[in-house]
């Protein structure tokens, strides 16, 4: 856990966010902020908005009211491909992969924003766009090497579609690093995956903060991930922000309890 | 190397040497197309790419010198023509995955601009090092223009529009001798109206004029357009941008959340189909030396979708594979008497490539002779007239004699009169008859299927003999139809596609 | 060219004829939108081959009354022979439209989104060249001008009526009294039977709907069987009206009418018939005042400017994406 973030502006905020779909509130009037190096989790029921969080964030939709601040400049109205140029990269809660493509080809392409050779240049190989395409397939190969042996060596050069599910959900985040992103989202990394899988994500998430340097905004079901590797812990409900704290004081919240079980919940409590 | 896969001797997280290596052995050959296809694709994928095109190309310039049969090597530069245009809408169809439906129009443009520069229309005559980069870099700009509509719409709506645009092309082609619009005054002569542009410069490069009544001259421009754009091309797809079109075909949205501009790379992949569809406009204005706004219509459009289709979309040695078999077949078929070759051999081929086993194919083939004698001898009982036809051997040549026509005659039935034109010709009624029956061939299973293919093919052999074979156009047309259809049912990633998995 | 402008704009005559013309027309693209904003509802899918499906649909028409002996000696009355034809035709196309879907586009229900539109479009090749096999490349016609002269030598078709500046020719008014019939029926079918309700949940969401017991691939065949009977009758009027045929004709109207469809809100079916009247009364009145060579370049330019500003139409709804 790393205390210096504390006293620092954040690195991602989100203020007074408001998001409605034909007169349904999806997100309304949200403050969440992430300081840097911090991996928060949001958590709460299906429908509470968090994917369409995401959504905003990235781009995808524009929000009906409120800011949403990356290093203090705001990214309302810029489009997707331009906020992740800023600094910001995401999964996805189904997975969205270039499944045609080969393994490698997936982390390569998404240096595309990070690069420069024009096209006229790669029609004719000259040095820069050698040189840059040498430059991605290393970086391409080191972020891959990030998951250790499982997506290396021959791996490499199968398409993306003969992976099994967990390996496509680490395929995905290595896709997501290599826009060399200041901030990556994650929607449920662990989704579908058995509890020796379950441990493995949720030690590659702290080692993604460690040794990656990244800051994590995660999306989670499974309260062990959230337990075991969350600075902070911010809970939805119907768009709303119920609770945030460390794990043990939104798990025992009372608001956060009810969401999940029902009102006669917190009275046997 | 043995059919099974080694058990796998620890269960632990990474790849494991035996089972993982055999998945990666044998994955390869599994996943790929089988047959006489899937060889070739295999011999192609393990010869460096540049050897394939130079054999290619070098045996399409030895063509002239191979023989000196004018009309075949006119056939072989039109073909190169054709390969160019497949190989510049494989740009946005096969690899950025767009339906680019305008491409014809950047075809026309640039064969229109190069023919106002350099020929007697305006009385402007352009040195070719001149008009053609010109017409290029016009065109390219065209396709900008044209492709903005992507910017604000989805992929069918766009897809409308550039449909559109095609029709006010053709409309103001065909029309644009009396515009007087926008303050001109009186009419001016823009496109020459349904007559078109003629007397068209021939190219000149270094001093030296190329001869368009010798086709050869124009064979080599062309091959030696398709050896710089197919490496430059080749480059491209290799590098970020290739990566980026084939991620926006993928998932448009992915992409563009991975920092690609997809937008950008939509209008990026138009824009150079057209450029390369630019080239080959300013070869074909000079080629024929006329233009007329009758050849760039939707027709053309669809016969290059049928070539990039059926090559695959999305691989260049495919579509160009794709260009060159249809056209040569489409060559093939204005002829009757080769046509028949092409009709039979397809029919022969098709049944011993499909119905299996040998015993069944034998009982079909056998069968397929003796109903078409057996027909033959009712029809002349019933009336001498009925069999007296002769077979067409060439567009307006009949024969009764030969090896060939003496087969013919006898098994299919052939009426006196079976060529000439009248409203109520067997012929049409057939036709109508055999689509019903091979639609319910494919339906039917098992051995009602093979039954009912016996009288499908000799009704299809009398449908082509006494209708078909003499009238090429709508013959070729028909073909590349029923081409398309077939293959999106079949093979909707042609010939040597990638095998795609879709989500839907 | 200005001056003409000026002068035709007084003659209120011509001025109302254009827009009786234009409301004819107008119907017509409406009844073959219906076809195209009905499948586009189900399947999703550009139909190219729809406006190939009218066009053999005027041909099955004049084959018909060819075959009574029209126009010089025809051996039925003239009502009878007329839906005679328009019963033919629409049978048969009926018949054509659902072979179609079943074997060019069934297969490939799954498949990605382009390979139904190329298959279209080889049909719709393929439709275009049968007809030049079966009925010859030159146009033909069906002579309606002929059919019932008076003695100033004009078919009955072609009588008119009216009152003061007001006047409207009898093909005319069949036109649109049969375009209102069809609407309100089709209206009344998907609004009140089952098979319209199954319809629109299908258009909604194909896999729940099948899932709710619905027979997709049937409600599906309907949708091809009505939408290409409508486009049979188009066919037959469009016969009757301008009499001349060639088998190219279908493309060209059908993407007018496709266009249609999409302006009045793609899946709806009132819209549909708006936006075919609109087209209508937009190419009549460019043809009648502007420039007669140049009309379709002005309609598809004017049609590209609508699609680039409001490419939900003017009943339509935006559809939102799940991401």
């Amino acid at each position: 856990m790393s205390e210096q973030a504390a006293d620092r502006k954040p690195l991602l905020e989100l203020q007074k966010v408001s998001k409605s779909f034909g007169g349904l509130n999806v997100i309304d009037d949200l403050d969440i902020h992430v300081n840097e190096h911090e991996i928060v989790s949001v958590i709460g029921p299906n429908g509470a908005g968090k994917t369409t969080l995401f959504n905003l964030i990235t781009g995808v939709y524009r929000p009906d009211g409120g800011d949403i601040l990356l290093d203090g400049q705001s990214l309302i109205g810029l489009r997707p491909h331009k906020i992740t140029e800023r600094g910001v990269a995401r999964t996805f809660q189904t997975l969205r992969l270039f499944l045609n493509m080969t393994v490698k080809e997936n982390v390569m392409a998404a240096q595309y924003v990070r690069t420069k050779a024009t096209i006229v240049e790669q029609s004719l190989q000259l040095p820069r766009a050698r040189r840059e395409e040498r430059e991605m397939n290393a970086f391409a190969e080191e972020k891959l090497g990030f998951f250790g042996e499982r997506l290396m060596g021959y791996r490499w050069n199968q398409p993306a579609y003969s992976l099994s599910y967990a390996n496509r959900r680490r395929l995905e985040i290595a896709r997501a690093t290599a826009t060399r992103p200041r901030i990556l989202l994650l929607d449920e990394p662990a989704a579908g995956m058995n509890p020796v899988e379950t441990h493995e994500i949720t030690e590659l998430i702290g080692k993604l903060r460690e040794e990656g340097g990244f800051t994590i905004l995660l999306i989670e079901h499974d309260m062990h991930v959230v337990e075991g590797i969350s600075d902070r812990v911010v809970a939805l409900d119907h768009g709303v922000k119920i609770a945030e704290g460390s794990f043990d004081a939104v798990a025992t919240d009372p608001r956060v309890v009810e969401a999940y079980l029902g009102a006669s919940a917190t009275k046997t409590k | 190397m043995s059919t099974n896969p080694p058990s796998p001797s620890d269960p632990a997280s990474g790849p494991q040497i035996g089972a993982d290596e055999w998945v990666r052995r044998s994955g390869e050959r599994n996943t790929g197309p089988g047959g006489v296809v899937g060889f070739l694709q295999r011999v192609a994928d393990r010869t460096p790419h540049i050897l394939l095109l130079v054999a290619f190309l070098g045996f399409a310039c030895a063509i002239p010198f191979l023989t000196t049969n004018v009309y075949v090597v006119g056939v072989a530069t039109d073909t190169m023509l054709y390969v160019l245009l497949a190989v510049g809408l494989n740009v946005a169809v096969g690899w950025a995955g767009m339906l680019d439906l305008g491409y014809v129009i950047f075809y026309g443009f640039a064969a229109y601009l190069f023919a106002e520069l350099s020929s007697a229309h305006y009385g402007i005559h352009w040195a070719t090092w001149q008009s053609v980069p010109l017409v290029i870099a016009a065109t390219i700009g065209l396709g900008f223009l044209l492709s903005l509509p992507s910017l604000r719409l989805s992929g069918d709506y766009f897809a409308i529009v550039m449909l559109f645009f095609l029709q006010i092309f053709n409309n103001f082609t065909a029309n644009g001798y009396t515009w007087d619009w926008f303050g001109l005054g009186h009419p001016h002569d823009i496109t020459g109206g349904p007559t078109g542009i003629t007397n068209i410069d021939p190219w000149r490069l270094f001093g030296h004029a190329l001869n368009p009544n010798k086709p050869q001259d124009y064979l080599w421009i062309a091959s030696a357009g398709v050896f710089v754009i197919v490496i430059l091309l080749a480059s491209v797809n290799k590098s970020r941008t290739g990566r980026a079109w084939r991620a926006l075909r993928e998932d448009p949205l992915a992409a563009n959340l991975m920092g690609m501009p997809v937008k950008w790379l939509g209008l990026l992949a138009i824009a150079v189909g057209a450029g390369v569809a630019g080239f080959a406009g300013t070869v074909n204005a000079s080629y024929y030396q006329g233009v007329f706004p009758d050849a760039f219509t939707l027709q053309l459009l669809i016969l290059i979708y049928a070539m990039v289709i059926l090559g695959g979309a999305g691989s260049l040695g495919g579509v160009i594979f794709g260009a060159v078999a249809i056209n040569v077949l489409l060559e093939v078929l204005t002829t009757p008497n080769h046509a028949r070759w092409v009709f039979y051999a397809a029919v022969l081929l098709g049944l011993l490539a499909k119905v299996r086993p040998w015993k069944v194919l034998a009982a079909v083939l056998a069968g397929l002779v003796g109903f078409g004698l057996a027909m033959h001898a009712i029809a002349a009982a019933i009336s001498a007239r009925w069999v007296d036809g002769p077979i067409a051997v060439g567009p307006t040549a009949f024969s009764t004699h030969g090896f060939f026509a003496t087969l013919i005659r006898h098994w299919v039935v052939l009426p006196k009169g079976t060529y000439e034109v009248s409203n109520y010709k067997p012929g049409n009624y057939a036709f109508v008859i055999v689509i019903a029956m091979v639609l319910t061939c494919t339906v039917l299973k098992g051995w009602k299927r093979y039954v009912l293919l016996v009288p499908t093919i000799w009704l299809g052999a009398f449908v082509w003999e006494t209708d078909l074979v003499n009238q090429a156009a709508t013959t070729r047309y028909l073909l590349v139809g029923a081409l398309l259809i077939t293959l999106m049912a079949t093979r909707p990633n042609g010939l040597f596609g990638q095998q795609r998995v879709e989500i839907v | 060219m200005s001056g003409i402008l000026a002068f035709q704009l007084y003659d209120w005559h011509f001025f109302f004829q254009q827009v009786v013309a234009g409301i004819t027309v107008g119907s017509l693209y409406g009844l073959i939108a219906l076809g195209y904003t009905m499948v586009y509802g189900v399947l999703k899918l550009l139909n190219f081959a729809h406006g190939d499906v009218y066009m053999i649909g005027a041909y099955i028409g004049l084959f018909v009354l060819t075959a009574l002996g029209s126009p010089a000696n025809p051996i039925l009355p003239l009502v009878p022979m007329i839906l005679l034809a328009f019963a033919a035709a629409m049978a048969g196309c009926s018949v054509l439209g659902v072979v179609i879907e079943r074997f060019a586009y069934r297969p490939l229900r799954n498949a990605p989104r382009i390979a139904p539109l190329i298959s279209a479009l080889g049909v719709s090749f393929f439709l275009q060249q049968t007809a030049v096999l079966l009925f010859g490349a030159n146009p033909r016609s069906y002579n309606t001008f002929e059919l019932e002269q008076n003695s100033a030598g004009v078919g009955v078709l072609f009588h008119s009526t009216g009152a003061g500046n007001f006047s409207i020719q009898y093909i005319e008014l069949v036109v649109i009294l049969s375009t209102v019939v069809l609407m309100a029926a089709l209206s009344l079918f998907v609004w009140r039977t089952r098979t319209g309700k199954a319809m629109r949940a299908v258009s909604f969401d194909r896999e729940a709907a099948s899932m709710m017991g619905i027979d997709v691939d049937r409600v599906i065949s309907v949708t091809f069987l009505i939408g290409s009977a409508l486009a049979a009758a188009a066919g037959v009027m469009t016969g009757l009206i301008y009499q001349q045929l060639n088998p190219y004709m279908g493309f060209g109207t059908g993407l007018k009418a496709f266009t249609a469809a999409v302006i009045g809100g793609i899946g709806n079916i009132g819209g549909a018939v708006l936006g075919g009247l609109l087209i209508g009364l937009i190419q009549t009145f460019t043809v009648a005042y502007l420039s007669s060579t140049f009309s379709d370049l002005i309609l598809f330019s004017i049609l590209v400017l609508f699609m680039l500003f409001r490419p939900t139409g003017i009943r339509g709804a935006p559809a939102l994406q799940k991401v």
